[in-house]
């Protein structure tokens, strides 16, 4: 079965008279509903799981090496690709890297502009991430009806900056373009629209019986357990710890925005089951389009990116950044040795730490378990491997 | 912990959420799909429905490209090979090749950026699939073609100044300020070339 | 049926053969007709209607292409699947492999010949009808564990596994769902049930007392439970296990198995209607007997369709049952209460007499209770599209071609 690497156990029990084996498949890289290629070596009694060993690697392409041949400018279109469901967070995360490393400050309407395209994106990364949550789990219906509303965002966004996934919007300084006329009429109208969608989202799905009965309970994750394997984001909120970088470690202008965090309170189950960590993402979204209501209320005339030379050359140092994408807390690392490439370019996703505590949880839960719980978790391949 | 249901809970939640849902799924019904039916069944070509930013394929105007080798400079992929010589008798610099590698290409507009003149820009075309991979590199020169070299006092040949003038509406679109002006105007700063 | 065959006998056409002979090849020629002209094509077009109904439901259009309003989409997808390179897996046991198709479409055509279609029109009116129809779609369990197993894959053996353990329990359900019908009505003669009913819904036994009213949802859920339909189509879970015990199926072999789950939704709609609506009871507009006939055979295709649409509409709705939830519910809720239908429907029969006052009230309140419910679900579509500000933005379309 091509299971190089892991060595297969066949363990047989003899339990009154009658011989069991466990059985080992293989969830492999091509299924439809892992998210992304990702493998797992799955150890099954029957239909109850033992065992789930994760097996990535399998869309590794070398961005943080590239990196070092690119240079910094020509840096951004690649973070796209890091978390391409996702992607205005990565471009936030190495234009602010960049601008720590020299000193760069970017203008105001610039910080504007760069939260309204990261929280229409977060939006948008939410709505995937519940809507293929759901088709995991067998409904069909609501899946297609997330999938209308990221579209219209997408819609928005390319109006914005010319492409609907890989936006390559920002820039090392600001932005590369300002909102065009017509942007903020257009935008609130599609707020006004998305929250009666995501009301009847609700009335729709989200207390669906047995749409409940399927998540609730299903690997509860406590809060020390998200803590040590190092959950961020969604998850770590929805095991019942409050903690979000925009708010508690803030950066961009977060601090003049007014916003709630969603913490999981086990209201239908136990704290920290896949439930909540759905229930969250749904009012994170709530709460997005809250910002973004502020954003569009508040945002002050002006340029939108900052002076930058065309051949970048920071001083040598290093810096770590943190920003809170939709999967959680994103961390960039960037080491600069003073010439125009970087010496070292380390992402931290949170994709990354969620594939590491699916080992640790997926024993004695069922197959049709493994998958909600992957979906809850939000991975998405392109994070994990980078 | 799981907060116990009582069994007549269990049945009448299950069909009232049921009967909710489907009071949902009938409302969308009768509602008009959202499709838009490409290629055929559209009002408006979708190419002229996209907006103005949208980075579709490169495209090249020859005759106002300066040669300057910002964009093979900038592009992140090296997906733009241009080949560029000075050669007196023509009177300037000529180039040779310029071929844009579209499989390469990422769409990630930052060679539109430093152009000076708006030469190379992105069209809203995206309909670029085709049968063999040598068919996707673009060349845009056959002959060999004199670069052009921007006036100062503006420009006074009557079939260059339409395509001018199509090209500063991207550079004004695309540019990153400070790095680049519009050509008819002052010379690009030689300092922002050099910094 | 008979009696045309007698009368053919008595004619002298069949000079020779004994009787049995002759009614059994007149029983084989009807089934013909009816598998091959009848129910592939209702099956097959079961598929293209359920992508147009989901694609509305899910806001977009469905196949609209091949031919008007794309209705030859079907056909053209069974002659796809029967041009597709003939697979079987090198270690899959050849003749087990081969033969779980057979298996899977003799149970499901079989059960055919006890549907009564009209008055006059049962291939085989036999007076054990509802027991055959019950006993022959068991066949299918078979076929699928035979699938599950002989394809030689993990992932299809789980899928034929959860399929045997779904079926097999959800038999008692709806056996159990079926006894107050049959105590009512005392006979398991199909025509014989129909014909207890009448035409208009107060005489119908879904609301003839509250406990078949009940019956009929668990009977419901029961049959779609057998017939692997959401929220119970675990066996064939996509997003687990690939396709479940026919992921190495491919080309003919597949497309039996899937016409088999669209015909059988037909199976369950036309039971509904049999047990519980009326059947083919038309309003008396005609004496003309094949006039009667043909409107018999029109209003039970549409009352079994409309169930084929409503299975179709709770499987664009609902997720997914895991397995052990999906024991629990037929173990835990729905066997005690068919088990306490049957009971109740035994005291109500001891009480009360057919046909008598308490009967017909009883009788025209649950219509009333019927009527209200439908009538609150519409105001709830109401509610839902005024929400959603439909009319404002002229996006309210009430046909269903778009």
């Amino acid at each position: 079965m091509g299971l190089a690497g892991f060595e297969v156990e066949v363990e047989r029990e003899g339990t009154q008279g009658l011989e069991t084996e466990e059985m080992t498949l293989n969830m492999g890289p091509q299924h439809p509903s892992t998210h992304g290629v990702l493998r797992f070596v799955v150890k099954a009694d029957g239909e109850v799981m033992r065992q789930a060993i994760p097996d990535i690697g399998y869309l590794h392409r070398s961005i943080e090496k590239i990196s070092e041949k690119v240079g910094y400018h020509g840096f951004m279109p690649y973070t796209d690709r890091v978390d391409y469901v996702a992607a205005m967070f990565c471009n936030q995360g190495w234009g602010m890297a960049c601008e720590k490393l020299a000193n760069i400050e970017v203008p105001k309407r610039g910080e504007y502009c760069r939260v309204i395209a990261s929280e229409l994106n977060r939006i948008a990364s939410h709505l995937l991430s519940v809507g293929t949550m759901i088709l995991d789990i067998g409904a069909t219906t609501p899946f297609f009806h997330a999938i209308r509303e990221r579209e219209k965002i997408n819609d928005l966004l390319e109006e914005l900056c010319g492409a609907r996934l890989t936006y390559n919007y920002m820039r090392i300084g600001g932005v590369a373009w300002d909102l065009p006329p017509g942007f903020v009429e257009r935008s609130i109208d599609f707020l006004d629209n998305f929250e009666l969608a995501a009301r009847e989202f609700e009335d729709l799905i989200t207390y669906n019986k047995i749409y409940v009965e399927r998540l609730i309970d299903v690997c509860p994750i406590s809060a020390e357990k998200a803590i040590n394997y190092n959950l961020t984001g969604p998850n770590l909120r929805a095991s019942g710890v409050s903690y979000d970088v925009r708010r508690d470690d803030p950066y961009s202008i977060y601090r003049e925005l007014d916003f709630q965090v969603p913490v999981g309170k086990g209201e239908l189950g136990t704290v920290g089951d896949c439930f909540d960590r759905y229930i969250v993402r749904i009012r994170e979204m709530n709460e997005s389009v809250k910002i973004l209501r502020q954003c569009f209320a508040q945002i002050p005339p002006g340029p939108v990116i900052a002076k930058v030379p065309r051949k970048f050359k920071p001083p040598a140092g290093d810096v770590f950044i943190r920003v809170e994408s939709a999967r959680g807390d994103m961390g960039w690392y960037v080491v600069s040795d003073g010439s125009e490439f970087p010496y070292r370019v380390k992402i931290r996703t949170g994709s990354f730490a969620a594939m590491s505590i699916i080992d640790a949880i997926s024993s004695g839960i069922m197959l049709a378990d493994l998958v909600a719980v992957i979906a809850s978790l939000d991975i998405v391949a392109p994070e994990v491997d980078r | 912990m799981r907060k116990k249901t009582s069994y007549l809970r269990n049945i009448i939640d299950t069909c009232t959420t049921i009967f909710e849902g489907m009071a949902v799924t009938f409302s969308h019904f009768v509602r008009k799909p959202t499709t838009i039916q490409y290629p055929d069944r559209m009002p408006v070509r979708v190419q002229d429905s996209l907006p103005f930013r949208y980075r579709g394929i490169l495209e090249v105007d020859l005759e106002i490209c300066t040669g300057c080798l910002a964009c093979e400079r900038a592009c992140p992929i090296d997906c733009i090979v241009i080949d560029v010589k000075k050669d007196k008798d023509a009177g300037g610099m000529v180039m040779t090749r310029f071929d844009i590698d579209m499989a390469k290409c990422m769409y990630c507009g930052l060679c539109s950026e430093p152009c000076p003149t708006g030469s190379i820009h992105h069209t809203p075309e995206f309909e670029g699939a085709d049968y063999s991979l040598e068919s996707l590199i673009r060349r845009f020169i056959k002959d060999p073609v004199v670069a052009y070299k921007p006036k100062k006092t503006g420009e006074t040949d009557p079939e260059i100044i339409p395509i001018l003038e199509r090209g500063n509406i991207y550079v004004e679109e695309f540019a990153t300020p400070e790095s680049n002006k519009p050509v008819g105007g002052d010379k690009p700063d030689p300092k922002a070339e050099a910094a | 049926m008979q009696q045309y065959l007698d009368s053919l006998i008595a004619g002298g056409y069949f000079a020779g053969l004994p009787t049995e002979v002759v009614y059994l090849l007149g029983m084989l020629a009807v089934g013909a007709v009816v598998v091959f002209v009848f129910i592939l094509n209702v099956a097959g077009a079961t598929t293209f209607v359920e992508r147009r109904v989901w694609a509305r439901i899910h806001n977009r259009v469905g196949p609209n292409r091949v031919g008007p309003q794309g209705i030859l989409q079907w056909l053209v997808d069974g002659v796809k699947l029967v041009m597709k390179e003939d697979i079987v897996p090198a270690d899959a046991d050849p003749w087990l492999f081969r033969l779980a198709p057979y298996i899977v479409i003799m149970g499901f055509v079989a059960a055919f010949a006890a549907i009564p279609f009209g008055s006059r029109l049962v291939a085989a009116d036999m007076n054990l009808g509802l027991l055959y129809i019950l006993t022959v779609t068991s066949l299918v369990v078979v076929g699928i564990l035979v699938a599950g197993w002989a394809s030689n894959n993990k992932w299809s053996l789980i899928g034929g596994i959860r399929a045997a353990a779904q079926i097999v329990s959800y038999e008692i359900p709806a056996g159990l769902s079926i006894m107050p019908v049959v105590l009512l009505t005392g006979s398991l003669n199909m025509n014989e049930i129909i014909r207890y009913q009448g035409w208009m819904p107060q005489d119908w036994l879904l609301f003839a007392n509250p406990f078949t009213f009940v019956a009929f949802f668990t009977f419901f859920t029961a049959a779609l439970a057998e017939g692997n339909r959401t929220p119970f189509d675990l066996p064939e879970a996509e997003s687990e296990l690939v396709a479940g015990f026919v992921t190495e199926y491919s080309g003919v072999r597949y497309l039996i198995f899937f016409m088999v789950e669209w015909g059988n939704l037909y199976i369950i709609g036309a039971l509904a209607t049999t047990l519980f609506l009326g059947g083919w009871h038309i309003p008396p507009i005609t004496d003309n007997v094949v006039l009667q006939t043909i409107l018999e055979f029109v209003v039970f295709f549409a009352k079994s369709y409309f169930w084929v649409l409503v299975a179709m509409w709770i499987r664009a709705t609902l997720p997914r049952v895991r397995v052990d939830q999906l024991m629990s519910i037929c173990w835990k809720y729905l066997v005690p209460i068919t088990f306490a239908n049957v009971l109740l429907v035994a005291l109500w029969m001891l009480l009360v007499t057919p046909g008598g006052f308490v009967s017909r009230a009883v009788a025209y309140a649950m219509t009333l209770l019927g009527t209200v419910l439908v009538l609150y679900f519409f105001r709830r579509v109401l509610f839902h599209l005024r929400r959603a500000r439909v009319r404002e933005r002229n996006q309210l379309v009430l046909s269903p071609l778009s």
